[in-house]
């Protein structure tokens, strides 16, 4: 009997102890739980990842991690038919690449508002911007005059005001002066600029800040208490113009430069500025109390100020540590002018009466992002990981984790505005190495998605990307409401047709217009006669209003593809090479009877007479009118 | 007289009128609908409809017609149908007569309405039917896709080809059942009170 009870008491006990376990194993999703999204269901975030050396931005869901889509900005992308139809390759300016940094979402008040996304191209020294409402770029400014590689570049200030561009490359100012390599020290200068964006997105330049040849580097705007402020940080303090791996890194400081944007514009409008390669510059020389220099330890790489604005933050990259500087310790410093000298006539703060804390991170801390709870998220590109610390006393380690491999930018969501989210971070990887099925020498890049809601940082998922994210932005999905097609309506396309009626060809000396029209599934006119040496503009309207219905408009023998959304007009220029039959189709397979969405060009030996207006014969227009009746 | 040539008590008066406010929302312009249909197919999960009002269709014509010239059936556009241009006519007419039957308290001009609107509605009915008939029926021989001859469903549910389609009357025609029964319900109202009033 007694032995009866201790067995029944021991299974209790067992059965309790069991259910504990299983209540912690209900209570605590694993990860594959947490970045599932079941089948026709929506991420809660967009995440976007700079293309790099590939020229656009790609667009994730988190937290699947699914790859959605890819917005072409730099470099013509024959999937979207970008930069080859006349109006994206005019934005293009006859570049056909660009390396695409950082994306940086527009803000009202500190905080992503979802209008824009804004991005570099370093090499080029140009920004772009992205409309969010139909994920397509609209605009691109530069290359900005006498600015080589805007590196640190564009981070939009907390109202959008400003997206910013600084030189990594100095070189001479203007850009034309001859000057020699070895007069670099003296002969070659650094630009800062101040690019203004107007309500409507446009952007024009506002300002530019003469420096020393430092390479500047990374950047961040204030915000908050430090509003109306923008940080850069710098390498070759030297000012080496060779072997600048050790040559650029034998000085125990470099520098943070703090720039008062408003001061900046405000001199401009005064009329303090030189004209020089076309562009207001301002000489800090000449033109006091605009920007100060903060020295930062060792080559600082990236430059983060915390959501009140309060710290800003310097990545130590050859230095193992985080230096957080006070904005308010800056100010007062400023205000007292406790400066030790000046370089090219900038002021130099004294690093100890601005310096709040140093963070001992870890090896090769590159960036910082915050989340919701007070901290920070440092990336160690040499111990490949990523260290979590506390904003404020005790200014402590809390907690790492590994990600693969040689971590470079990361981004938590929403994490360098004013309100981040504290849901998940994403490292982004320089090498992938053994992760992924392997293909070959070339290796895509490497992504981990962590958890950050809890005390420790979980790791969720690891996926490749395409070369090359280097900064990314993670959005509330929420916060975007993307068209689903262009309005006909509102097409004010000067070249868009909304009948069968107005189908048909137009001459002009040798220029033909082609007035098309696009709808499941035929081009109207589909046969066209030319002549030989004809430069000939396909204006293609897609009278679709239907959700993804998207008609392609290639040329056999021919670089030349476009893809037309619904209700959008977009021309391609096509010239008459040879006599002879050129086909042309529908190149995005758009209903059960695209194989037959197809046409002819007739090009006609020079001299052959050719009507100087086409249409397309009555019955033909009558029954492509009859199925459009609307 | 006899019957044809009486009056209506006051309740029964009172019926006809509302028979006639019945009509209201009906045939003042597109309020509410007479008949709907919903189209579903694998990449339409969300449907598409088509709304039928008295004096117009709406709803997603512009897609429809596309994916319908596949199989050569002809473009629904409102301007092809007479019917919008009386239909809300005869509905305010009836409801007129409705209105001056109670008015006047005339039997004969509610039962000559009533009698009227009947009919109308099913030479409507007839006209609908036939209509469906002749766009699933009067297809384009030069159409990409051939497809059997078919007629869309009057009422209910059906399959046609990829698309699963419902048809059903819209609150408008329900309402004007309403009022059209109305029609026999006072008559048996009648029935009920007549021999009361002749033993009074």
């Amino acid at each position: 009997m007694k032995g009866k009870i201790s067995i029944i008491i021991a299974a209790a006990v067992l059965l309790g102890v069991a259910a504990q376990f299983s209540g912690c194993a209900g209570s605590k999703q694993s990860a594959a739980d947490k970045v599932y999204v079941k089948p026709g269901e929506y991420d809660t975030y967009y995440a976007f990842l700079s293309g790099g050396h590939s020229g656009g931005v790609f667009v994730y869901g988190m937290p699947s991690c699914r790859y959605i889509t890819t917005i072409p900005v730099f470099t013509p992308e024959p999937a979207k038919g970008y930069g080859i139809d006349e109006e994206s390759k005019a934005m293009l300016k006859g570049f056909s690449w660009g390396d695409a940094h950082h994306p940086g979402l527009s803000e009202t008040d500190g905080d992503y508002d979802g209008r824009w996304l804004f991005i570099n191209d370093m090499p080029n020294a140009r920004i772009a911007r992205i409309d969010l409402k139909d994920f397509t770029t609209r605009e691109i400014f530069g290359p900005i005059p006498n600015l080589s590689a805007a590196h640190a570049s564009p981070y939009p200030s907390p109202n959008t005001e400003y997206v910013f561009a600084a030189s990594r490359f100095s070189m001479p100012v203007p850009t034309t002066k001859l000057a020699k390599i070895e007069d670099y020290a003296k002969d070659f200068n650094g630009i800062i600029a101040g690019v203004k964006v107007d309500p409507e997105g446009h952007m024009s330049l506002g300002f530019e800040i003469l420096t020393p040849p430092f390479d500047w580097d990374k950047m961040d705007c204030g915000k908050a208490v430090s509003h109306g402020w923008a940080f850069f940080s710098c390498y070759n303090s030297e000012m080496a113009h060779d072997l600048l791996e050790a040559n650029a890194s034998q000085n125990e400081m470099d520098f943070v430069a703090a720039v008062d944007w408003r001061a900046a514009q405000k001199a401009v409008d005064d009329g303090l500025a030189d004209q020089i390669g076309g562009a207001p510059v301002l000489d800090p020389r000449k033109v006091p109390g605009i920007i100060y220099l903060i020295p930062a330890p060792k080559s600082p790489h990236g430059v983060d100020v915390n959501p009140s604005g309060e710290y800003i933050c310097a990545n130590g990259k050859l230095q193992a540590e985080v230096s957080v500087f006070s904005f308010a310790k800056m100010t007062e410093a400023i205000a007292a002018k406790s400066f030790d000298g000046d370089k090219g006539g900038i002021p130099v703060l004294k690093f100890d009466e601005v310096l709040e804390a140093k963070i001992p991170v870890g090896l090769g801390p590159l960036h910082t992002v915050f989340d919701d709870k007070g901290y920070a998220y440092t990336s160690l590109f040499l111990d490949s990981q990523v260290a979590k610390w506390k904003v404020g006393a005790p200014w402590d380690v809390t907690d790492k984790i590994d990600v693969y491999y040689s971590i470079g930018h990361l981004t938590a969501s929403e994490g360098d505005t004013r309100h981040p989210t504290g849901e998940y971070l994403v490292a982004l990887d320089k090498l992938s190495k053994d992760r992924y099925l392997p293909v070959g020498p070339s290796h895509p890049e490497g992504a981990q998605l962590i958890d950050i809601r809890g005390e420790k940082m979980e790791l969720l998922y690891d996926f490749p990307t395409y070369p090359e994210p280097h900064y990314g932005q993670l959005i509330r999905a929420e916060k975007l409401k993307p068209l689903k097609i262009y309005s006909l309506a509102e097409n004010k396309n000067p070249w868009m047709i909304g009948t069968a009626e107005e189908a048909r060809v137009e001459r002009k000396g040798r220029r033909v217009d082609v007035y098309m029209l696009a709808v499941r599934t035929h081009f109207t006119p589909d046969n066209i006669q030319v002549s030989h040496g004809d430069s000939v503009y396909f204006h293609v309207t897609n009278l679709e209003q239907d959700q993804d219905i998207t008609h392609g408009f290639g040329i056999t023998f021919s670089s030349l593809d476009m893809q037309v959304e619904p209700g959008e007009t977009k021309t391609i220029a096509w010239y008459a090479a040879k006599p002879g039959i050129q086909p042309f189709y529908c190149s995005n397979f758009c209903s059960a009877l695209h194989q037959e969405m197809q046409g002819y060009v007739q090009v006609n030996p020079r001299g052959t007479p050719v009507a100087s207006v086409q249409r397309p014969d009555a019955a033909t227009v009558e029954e492509v009118a009859a199925i459009l009746r609307r | 007289m006899g019957y044809l040539g009486g009056a209506f008590s006051r309740s029964e008066r009172r019926l006809i009128v509302l028979a006639a406010l019945v009509l209201l929302p009906v045939f003042f312009m597109p309020v509410l609908p007479i008949w709907q249909m919903k189209l579903w197919a694998p990449q339409y999960r969300e449907g598409l409809t088509l709304t039928i009002y008295t004096n117009t269709i709406q709803g997603d014509l512009d897609k429809i017609n596309t994916l319908n010239h596949y199989v050569g059936m002809k473009a629904i556009t409102p301007n092809d149908f007479a019917e919008f241009t009386y239909l809300p006519q005869a509905l305010t007419a009836f409801g007129i007569c409705a209105l001056l039957a109670a008015f006047f308290n005339r039997r004969w001009l509610a039962i000559l309405g009533w009698v009227a609107f009947t009919g109308f509605a099913v030479v409507m009915f007839t006209d609908y039917a036939r209509w469906l008939y002749d766009y699933g029926h009067n297809l384009d021989p030069r159409a990409a896709i051939t497809l059997k001859a078919f007629t869309p469903p009057f009422i209910g549910y059906a399959k046609m080809a990829n698309f699963k389609v419902l048809s059903l009357p819209g609150l408008g025609t329900i309402l004007l059942g309403i009022a059209w029964s109305l029609g026999p319900l006072i008559f048996w109202l009648e029935r009920r009170t007549a021999p009361r009033d002749a033993s009074s």
